[in-house]
């Protein structure tokens, strides 16, 4: 029975079981060795090193070594950095280096009602570095460069309104300016030759944006897109405001702290308010009340807002009525006043304005600039159109359309562009139907601009 | 020497009282003991006392069989671990495979376990069938244990399936959305078994929850049922299949029939054939040491096979599952990749009939064959025809399972996998 | 096996035996760590649930001679001139959130009425109520400890 006998097995009893063994201990010890021990450790050690007290001492001594976490079940998420960035509530600790350093600012945004990735985005779950910072595959956030950290506030304030954010606020200013809506769709207007933007923050790195702009062909082969040519101030602004455009929505408490109250948020009330039937602004308004134009120079902001709050608090006997301002309605209009000292925003009233110029801001706001040039001067190309292979400037249409054809022009588009050489691909850039983006009035107002713009005195007889 | 220190406490404690009690024989030194032995335990009893030497050769069964069986007790352990964390909630099952990956101490070690055994549980479940088919192990009067184990495989295929869902990730998502729509191509009650499936018409919680149903509690019983069942038969077949058995020789032995120089315990009554009793007595050895050592090494192999690739790969978790954004292609899980394939060409035939035809053919294939020989030994002469068959099917699986891992790219079409992939235009 | 293979089969040769015990050796301390990492395992490391450490607020929130009432964390944050110190609202009976009255404490579920150092004036509670640490963190807003129980008369001075 001697070559069944277990005993030559023995030897591979041995193997085996060494085997199990030495494997259980290997991953005992990836399990228990993670570099936010590490971190942790040489944090105590500093705690203690710099205690001034035997309480202090005593109090660094028992810190636990453990994950530390941020609960944020409104935000849908957990965010686990505080695990490795141990001081960034401690002023002390400025100018140490990561991960130990001090994080400002938050004030306004303390670290546990906001955690950390909610603006500067990586993995907030996970507790080793790299998994952390999220740039790993299958992982669609990860950390936004510093330079880009402005793009996180446009998720839950306005781009314009924000002071602490001015780069947002110039990246929204170059969108608009550029006229990017005439082709792309965002907040729900625009046009429909590129896709929407609602979300495009959520979806592509700032080095893709870079490249779209800089060349958009190379990241989207056949893209009609003409290359962009920005300052690098405006190319990084307008990185950072695509960025800002996640999609996320504040949910309840961090929606109701979302305004700043801010000069465009005043200049809506202001409009909305009616104030221009008492009081005037240059030469238009009512005279009932006191012109505004200088009242930034000759009244504190504190004495504003509590006029807001209160007319007759300030000027007894006023006829100024209590409108019931919010206190952050009160502050925007008073921002707004006092741009108007600065003269840093341009006064526009809609209800103020002519046809045309109302017409303007519908040119605008509908981003036809970004094919008919700035000013609809054209000069924007658009390879092998019969139009000399541009996409058609605006100033003469007033020679070729009557107003009717105009806006019908407007509203069907024009799907087809006539190509100069049918050997070569058609022209990219087409006209977008814009029945049902724009509105009628708005319609109206456009045509009106548009058939302004020819220079006066010319008359070619189409 | 004497027996080295571990065996000689364990002598000293079953020799207690209290050791006693427990084990009613201690480590046996006799053969009687040894007999005894087997049948004293629950767990041993499906043990037999004897087994027969060419039972024992690994070269011979390959230690399949076995090795399922600790797969399946390694799933069933991990798997019960994880349950101590895992929600089947669309809300929070993937935060909650996150945790077991960052926080969780060792979750990722046993996460990774349960995926890769219950990879390699698939994978062997083919290899036993071939091992038993190549060995003409299903003969009479083995039949309905062959059943039985389509029937194991199929629980198989059923529990890494509804498991791969879990995790609720891009992966698990369109697996799962490609595999029941492949269901629902069956006519008649495909969309209906889909629509019961899934709970619904889309892959959401409700199909989350059924899954987890299945995978915890309804199909791992179902297994654990036919496993016994399949277990006993092997001992009321005779043990493994082995070549010159005495095949389908019925005896009814009178007990006054049997030799006087040997004492024997009635330890159970079969019908059947009873090969070990009157026949070649000096084949077969004591189950206790030669077959449990070896079960116990087996074991101890498997062991460290799982744990190696737990502790250096680690299990799969893509993004959050979003069912507005496919994966171009979405592949089903790799043991239904030649199912995929085979529906590339037609939902129907490919997807419903052909393979609606070979699980029948492999339920009847005993019943089919008429051959009584070539039982207990590999690739034997007399069945060239049927290895023949049995080998152009697997071979033709195998490259169906393979084209559709690695040659199948975007929509489906063909890409060269040791070629550069074409720029990628979407995301990063 | 060309080394010694003895006639006894309770016997084991030299390199067997060591082969033997080293096997069980490292079988056996594989099975005790596999038990130890699952009792491990199942130990949790994070909770979800609101911390027991927190964050109250700046010390300027509380009007002087204030009892605020937070109802999330089930304390009391008691603020004396420049002192300030927490207590728990859960009754020591039989856990019930107790109400403020106009000095101590009323737990409206059995009666135990506390003082307002929370000891126990009447009713079944079996002892007072709890006081908590109160520090200042390191961006000046009080640090409330549920962890730390402190003596009644320890409390933070700013």
């Amino acid at each position: 029975m001697n070559d069944l006998s277990v005993r030559r097995f023995y030897g591979w009893f041995t193997v085996l079981g060494l085997l199990v063994g030495v494997l259980v201990v290997i991953g005992y010890y990836r399990d228990e060795y993670r570099g936010w021990k590490d971190y942790q450790r040489k944090f105590i050690q500093e705690e203690i090193r710099r205690a001034s007290t035997p309480q202090q001492r005593a109090l660094a001594e028992s810190t636990p070594v453990q994950i530390r976490q941020i609960l944020l079940s409104d935000l849908n998420r957990v965010d686990r950095c505080t695990t490795c960035h141990l001081a960034v509530e401690d002023p002390t600790y400025g100018g140490y280096p990561q991960p130990l350093a001090y994080h400002p600012f938050h004030e306004q945004h303390p670290f546990e009602r906001f955690g950390c990735t909610i603006c500067h985005r990586g993995q907030g779950r996970a507790t080793t570095t790299t998994d952390a910072h999220g740039d790993v595959p299958h992982w669609d956030h990860p950390m936004l460069p510093l330079q880009y950290i402005q793009a996180s506030c446009g998720q839950c304030h306005e781009a314009a309104d924000n002071p602490a954010a001015p780069e947002l606020a110039r990246g929204q200013q170059v969108f608009e300016d550029s006229g990017c809506r005439g082709c792309h769709k965002l907040n729900g207007a625009g046009g429909v030759i590129g896709p929407e933007l609602d979300k495009v923050g959520a979806r592509r790195s700032p080095e893709w944006l870079k490249k779209h702009f800089l060349a958009p062909a190379s990241v989207t082969p056949g893209s009609a897109m003409p290359p962009q040519k920005f300052s690098e101030t405006n190319l990084e602004a307008i990185i950072l405001f695509m960025l800002s455009q996640t999609g996320e929505s504040a949910p309840g408490y961090y929606a109701s702290m979302k305004v700043i109250p801010s000069a465009s948020e005043g200049q809506r009330l202001f409009q909305q308010k009616g104030c221009i039937g008492c009081h005037s602004i240059g030469d238009k308004g009512g005279k009932v009340g006191p012109a505004l134009d200088d009242v930034g120079l000759r009244r504190p902001p504190e004495w504003m807002i509590q006029h807001f709050r209160d007319p007759q608090t300030v000027s007894p006997g006023t006829v100024m009525p209590g409108f019931g301002f919010t206190e952050t309605e009160a502050r925007a209009l008073t921002d707004f006043l006092l741009h108007l000292r600065d003269q840093k925003v341009a006064l526009s009233l809609p209800s103020l304005m002519s046809p045309a110029e109302r017409g303007r801001e519908v040119f605008r706001k509908y981003g036809c600039a970004g094919c008919h040039g700035a000013d609809a001067k054209g000069g924007v190309p658009n390879p092998n159109a019969k139009t000399a292979e541009q996409v058609p400037g605006l100033i003469y249409v007033a020679d070729g359309y009557t107003k009717d054809e105009l806006k019908m022009r407007i509203l069907k588009g024009q799907r087809e562009i006539p190509a100069l050489d049918a050997k070569r691909p058609p022209p990219p850039l087409y006209m977008s139907a814009w029945a049902g983006i724009i509105k009628d009035s708005e319609l109206d107002d456009l045509a009106a601009y548009l058939f302004s713009l020819k220079p006066k005195g010319e008359n070619l007889g189409f | 020497m004497n027996a080295p220190l571990p065996k000689r406490i364990w002598q000293w404690f079953t020799r207690t009282r209290v050791g006693r009690s427990i084990f009613r024989i201690g480590l046996p030194e006799s053969n009687l003991e040894r007999s005894q032995v087997m049948v004293s335990s629950f767990l041993l009893h499906v043990q037999p006392v004897k087994v027969h030497r060419h039972s024992l050769r690994a070269s011979y069964s390959l230690g399949l069989g076995l090795i399922l069986l600790y797969l399946f007790l390694i799933l069933t352990g991990t798997g019960v671990l994880l349950m101590f964390y895992y929600v089947p909630s669309t809300e929070k099952a993937y935060d909650i495979m996150k945790d077991l990956q960052y926080v969780v101490s060792a979750g990722l070690v046993i996460r990774n376990m349960h995926r890769w055994a219950g990879h390699l549980m698939v994978l062997f479940v083919l290899l036993h069938m071939c091992r038993v088919f190549y060995t003409g192990a299903y003969k009479r009067p083995r039949e309905f244990n062959w059943v039985i184990g389509v029937g194991l495989f199929l629980l198989t295929l059923g529990l890494s399936f509804t498991g791969y869902l879990l995790p609720w990730d891009q992966l698990a998502f369109w697996a799962i959305t490609v595999g029941t729509n492949i269901a629902g191509y069956a006519p008649v009650i495909g969309p209906k078994l889909k629509y019961l499936l899934l709970g619904g018409n889309v892959v959401g919680q409700e199909a989350l929850t059924r899954f987890y149903a299945l995978h915890v509690i309804v199909l791992p019983t179902a297994a654990l049922l036919m496993v016994a069942v399949h277990l006993w038969r092997v001992r009321k077949d005779g043990g493994l299949s082995r070549p010159d058995e005495p095949g389908d020789i019925v005896q009814q032995i009178e007990l006054k029939q049997l030799p006087t120089n040997k004492t024997y315990g009635l330890m159970e009554l079969a019908r059947g054939t009873t090969p070990q009793v009157g026949k070649n007595p000096e084949d077969e050895v004591f189950a206790w040491p030669h077959l449990v050592f070896r079960e116990l090494l087996l074991f101890l192999l498997v062991t460290a096979v799982v744990l190696f690739l737990a502790i250096f790969w680690n299990a799969p978790l893509e993004e959050l599952a979003n069912p507005i954004h496919p994966p171009n292609p979405a592949k089903a899980p790799w043991y239904f990749l030649g199912l995929q394939e085979l529906v590339s060409y037609s939902a129907f035939w490919g997807g419903v009939v052909v393979p609606g035809l070979l699980v029948t053919a492999l339920m009847l294939l005993p019943y089919m064959d008429r051959q009584r020989k070539g039982v207990g030994r590999w690739f034997a002469r007399e069945r060239v025809v049927a290895n023949t068959i049995f080998s152009v099917c697997l071979v033709i699986a195998v490259v169906l399972t393979i084209i559709g891992t690695s040659f199948r790219g975007p929509n489906w079409g063909w890409v060269v996998p040791w070629k550069q992939p074409p720029a990628i235009t979407e995301g990063h | 096996m060309n080394h010694s293979t003895p006639d006894n089969k309770n016997e084991v040769s030299r390199r067997g035996f060591f082969q033997l015990t080293l096997g069980w050796l490292a079988g056996s301390f594989a099975v005790a760590a596999a038990a130890a990492g699952t009792v491990r395992f199942l130990v949790p490391n994070v909770l979800f649930e609101p911390s027991l450490r927190f964050k109250a607020g700046k010390p300027d929130d509380y009007p002087d001679g204030s009892v605020t009432f937070m109802e999330d964390e089930r304390i009391f944050l008691v603020r004396q001139g420049n002192t300030f110190r927490c207590l728990s609202a859960i009754c020591t009976h039989l856990g019930c959130t107790v109400n403020r009255a106009d000095h101590g404490y009323h737990c409206p579920c059995h009666g135990s009425v506390f003082d307002e150092q929370g000891a126990v004036k009447s009713g079944p509670a079996p002892r007072g109520l709890e006081w908590f640490q109160v520090t200042l963190s390191k961006d000046n807003r009080l640090l409330v400890d549920k962890n730390q129980r402190v003596a009644a008369d320890k409390y933070l001075v700013l």
